[in-house]
């Protein structure tokens, strides 16, 4: 295999003194930077860009893009601790991760399940990019606005699985998370709406705050609330020994991380999809499938679906960035104005010209996705210690927490605000049983709906015809009609089979 | 003030001639940076503008021309940027007004004077530093071989569809269909969030054309991908892209050209000291190699240096243009 030839040529790149270092300490500030919500990869990478300008190009990009992979576990650690995501591919994280170390008393459980699935969905998604290279990114260029739109609009059904007992709920959620993302300027033409003549919200509704507050900072409301109960903490003494997972755990979480691990590498290779439309599709996926608990109340197989899906993600993203010069993210973005920056001109012929830079790269994602690993492991039982801590000391400390982090992401005090109103919201929310999942994902995925629908429209001038003409669209879009007439069916097959006399169940 | 007196004596000993020439430079003006220096830009660390912006401090800083001070870049996202014009426009005179800088291009004085109230007269222009074209290209697999091809599809019924960036792409295909005659779903646009996604769609053959300025097609032209096929500019391209015809060559057409350009610009209240103080520091750094050599040469830029006074005019009559084109 000429790929493998190439590859351990990379790791004869990689492994000088100076670029292994720079692994390890992209790895380890990857770590942190993901575990500290608000600065999430995108601000990692482009605060240490400059620090990069004097190295060789390749030394760089490794540095870079360790810290860029090692961001996606360290985004699962506050997630599972403090029910608030490091960064925003651990959105989903927190709806098992959070659970399962409080209410099943099993943090260090959490961790490792979580920075295991990581490292199988990494793995995979690099195996792939690593055996398929540009042919994989040219997979990606398959899928134009009408195809985009028809695996969006299966990947909005899978909302109806998230939406809990109470579908009016759910719906009306996911209506509301549409209207959310409809404030700003339009992503086709640029025209304000919702703005109320508000300069602030002509530039929408930022995510990662709102991700904070509804998610986080509604969590230090009701410790607040719930500060006289007295809760019996997590007194048994953590070790790394009481930590580990059991071999039960381990056959719970592999399915699930498999599946994630290649579900995600197509997302991450996907145009304008990311990681966290990645780990939010792989947990969508999951409730599809069985778990032994259910989803939502601190199971093994949830946090593995998405922790997998986004690792994944990261290392697919790598494949149009590298093959065709096409950022598949905001971070990807960043690391491509780094590379001309470092003088080297990222395209088609990166991987001809530049086969060092290009492999060794590759190469160093595999030592990323180990020393992550390692270094995740290690901290473990110095993390869990967080949950015994009491809630009169906890509650400020979250608090300062949401404030940086929401106030970092576009260093103003307009950031911290949304996170206050989102808080109370999902407050008010958690009390009167709305599930937020619903919100997020219809927040995050409806304006990439809306702009592929539009750009479909505009490219067959108003026809629907464009999304049954080709042959992908056609495949998501009777898949979506599948699925919505999946309970009609089941109904009329449960009322045919009971005219015929059986009895059912 | 003592120590930094000392500290200039101190360096221009050791510095000797050329920093007595830099030193020489920012004299007439009667201003001198006495504080660290607020550079604002309104979008992402990592993109076009942040880039634009960091070289240019860079190169002032290594030349010493603002007396040793710091230029703070600061990322003011907020509003798609119309809250961080916002305060510049703002700022009270004073100390803080003479050492506040906006990052200002052709792409953001048009959404801010299409969706807000805010208008280039609430600042004071200081340099317009470069300019920038835009080409069409055909894709691999493109159905039409060159621009006539497209105009004589178009005109026989067909569906043709370019895809480019926002804002300045958007102005100069508004310039072309009105020149060619077309509307808008006979030769249709998508607007993309950045020249990247719109290769991107290219490549893929889901659009027949694409816009992008030579910089960010560069790559595609040499591997092939991408074939220029009309300049939208009153002169030829050089290099690769010599083989695209002007409008005025395809057919009977005038030529069709945006004026796309980066500059800078102050507080409406910075003082007339500090401006041409500050006009003069961009003038330097537009004739440094490091300016021409790392970023108009790398990023394929039309080298193309104003003043305060010419950058003035120029910026009004462009709003002028624009508020006219928007029929406010």
């Amino acid at each position: 295999m000429e790929n493998i030839e190439l590859l351990f040529r990379g790791f004869a790149v990689l492994f000088t003194w100076q670029n292994v270092f720079v692994t390890v300490l992209g790895s380890v500030l990857g770590l942190i930077v993901g575990a500290m919500p608000g600065i999430g990869s995108l601000a990692g990478v482009a605060l240490l860009l400059p620090l990069t300008y004097s190295f060789n190009p390749t030394t760089a990009i490794i540095m870079l893009g360790s810290l860029y992979y090692a961001n996606m576990y360290g985004g699962a650690f506050s997630a599972i601790l403090l029910n608030i995501p490091g960064d925003s591919p651990a959105v989903m994280t927190a709806l098992d991760g959070y659970p399962m170390a409080t209410v099943r008393k099993r943090p260090g459980q959490a961790l490792l399940v979580s920075n295991f699935s990581s490292f199988i969905g990494g793995l995979i998604g690099m195996i792939i990019l690593t055996f398929t290279g540009p042919a994989l990114a040219n997979i990606g260029l398959k899928f134009g606005p009408a195809e985009m739109t028809a695996l969006l609009l299966v990947a909005m059904t899978s909302i109806g699985w998230l939406v809990g007992e109470n579908p009016t709920r759910g719906l009306l959620l996911t209506l509301f998370g549409i209207l959310l993302a409809c404030i700003g300027m339009d992503t086709l033409i640029g025209s304000p709406r919702y703005d109320f003549g508000n300069d602030y919200l002509l530039g929408g509704i930022p995510f990662t705050p709102f991700v904070i507050g509804i998610v986080g900072f509604s969590q230090v409301i009701l410790l607040m609330e719930e500060r006289h109960v007295q809760v019996k903490a997590v007194t048994d003494k953590l070790t790394i020994r009481g930590s580990m997972i059991t071999r039960h755990d381990f056959k719970r979480l592999l399915p699930p991380a498999l599946r994630g691990g290649f579900l995600g590498t197509f997302v991450g290779v996907l145009p304008g999809a990311g990681a966290t439309a990645a780990s939010f599709m792989g947990y969508a996926m999951q409730k599809s499938f069985k778990s032994e608990e259910p989803l939502g109340s601190g199971a093994v197989e949830g946090i593995a679906s998405c922790e997998s899906a986004n690792n994944a993600a990261a290392a697919g993203s790598f494949a149009p960035l590298l093959a065709l010069g096409i950022p598949g993210s905001g971070t990807g973005a960043v690391l491509l104005g780094g590379l001309m920056l470092w003088g080297l001109n990222p395209g088609p012929l990166l991987f001809a010209n530049e086969p060092d830079f290009a492999w060794g790269l590759i190469a160093s994602l595999f030592l990323a996705n180990l020393v992550a690993l390692m270094c995740a492991w290690s901290v473990i039982p110095l993390l869990i210690k967080i949950l015994s801590v009491p809630t009169r000391l906890l509650v400020p400390c979250i608090t300062v927490i949401c404030v940086v982090g929401s106030y970092s992401t576009s260093n103003s005090m307009y950031g911290v605000l949304v996170m206050l109103v989102a808080g109370v919201m999902g407050y008010v929310m958690q009390k009167f049983r709305y599930p937020a999942a619903p919100v997020l994902l219809a927040f995050v995925l409806a304006p990439m709906l809306e702009s592929n629908m539009r750009k479909s429209f505009i490219i067959s001038r108003g026809s629907i015809d464009i999304f049954f003409e080709k042959p992908i669209s056609l495949i998501f879009v009777s898949i979506f009609f599948l699925i919505l007439l999946f309970p009609v069916l089941r109904s009329l097959v449960h009322r045919l089979r009971k005219s015929g006399g059986e009895s059912v169940q | 003030m003592r120590k930094i007196l000392a500290v200039v004596a101190l360096a221009s000993l050791i510095g000797g001639q050329t920093f007595a020439a830099d030193a020489k430079k920012a004299d007439p003006s009667g201003f001198t940076p006495s504080r660290d220096i607020e550079w604002v830009v309104t979008s992402s660390p990592g993109g076009g503008s942040d880039i634009y912006s960091r070289i240019i401090s860079d190169i002032m800083t290594k030349n010493n021309m603002v007396a040793g001070k710091t230029f703070l870049v600061t990322n003011k996202t907020d509003g798609g940027g119309e809250v961080g014009r916002l305060a510049v426009s703002r700022t009270t005179a004073g100390v803080r007004a003479d050492h506040t800088l906006l990052t200002f291009n052709s792409g953001d004085l048009m959404p801010m004077v299409k969706n807000t109230a805010n208008r280039l007269a609430n600042f004071t222009p200081i340099a317009v530093m470069a300019e920038d074209k835009q080409l069409l290209y055909i894709g691999e697999s493109s159905k039409y071989k060159a621009f006539a091809d497209v105009i004589a599809a178009v005109k026989g019924g067909a569906k043709v569809v370019i895809a480019g960036s926002k804002g300045d792409d958007v102005a100069t295909y508004e310039l072309l269909i009105k020149e060619l005659g077309f509307s808008e779903n006979q030769l249709a646009f998508i607007t993309n969030d950045a020249t990247s996604a719109a290769i991107t769609s290219i490549l893929g053959a889901h659009v027949d054309l694409v816009m992008a300025k030579p910089a960010a097609a560069d790559q595609y032209v040499v591997a092939g991908k991408l074939t220029p096929v009309l300049a939208l500019s009153r002169t030829r391209f050089s290099g690769n892209l010599a083989s695209a015809p002007r409008l005025s060559e395809v057919g009977a057409y005038k030529d069709v050209e945006f004026p796309v350009w980066r500059g800078v610009v102050a507080p409406k209240s910075m003082s007339p000291k500090a401006v041409a103080f500050w006009s003069q520091a961009f003038k330097s750094v537009s004739e440094t190699e490091a300016w021409k050599n790392d970023y108009i040469g790398k990023f394929k830029l039309v080298p193309s240096f104003m003043d305060q006074q010419a950058a003035k005019a120029f910026m009004t009559k462009f709003e002028e243009d624009y508020l006219k084109s928007l029929g406010k």
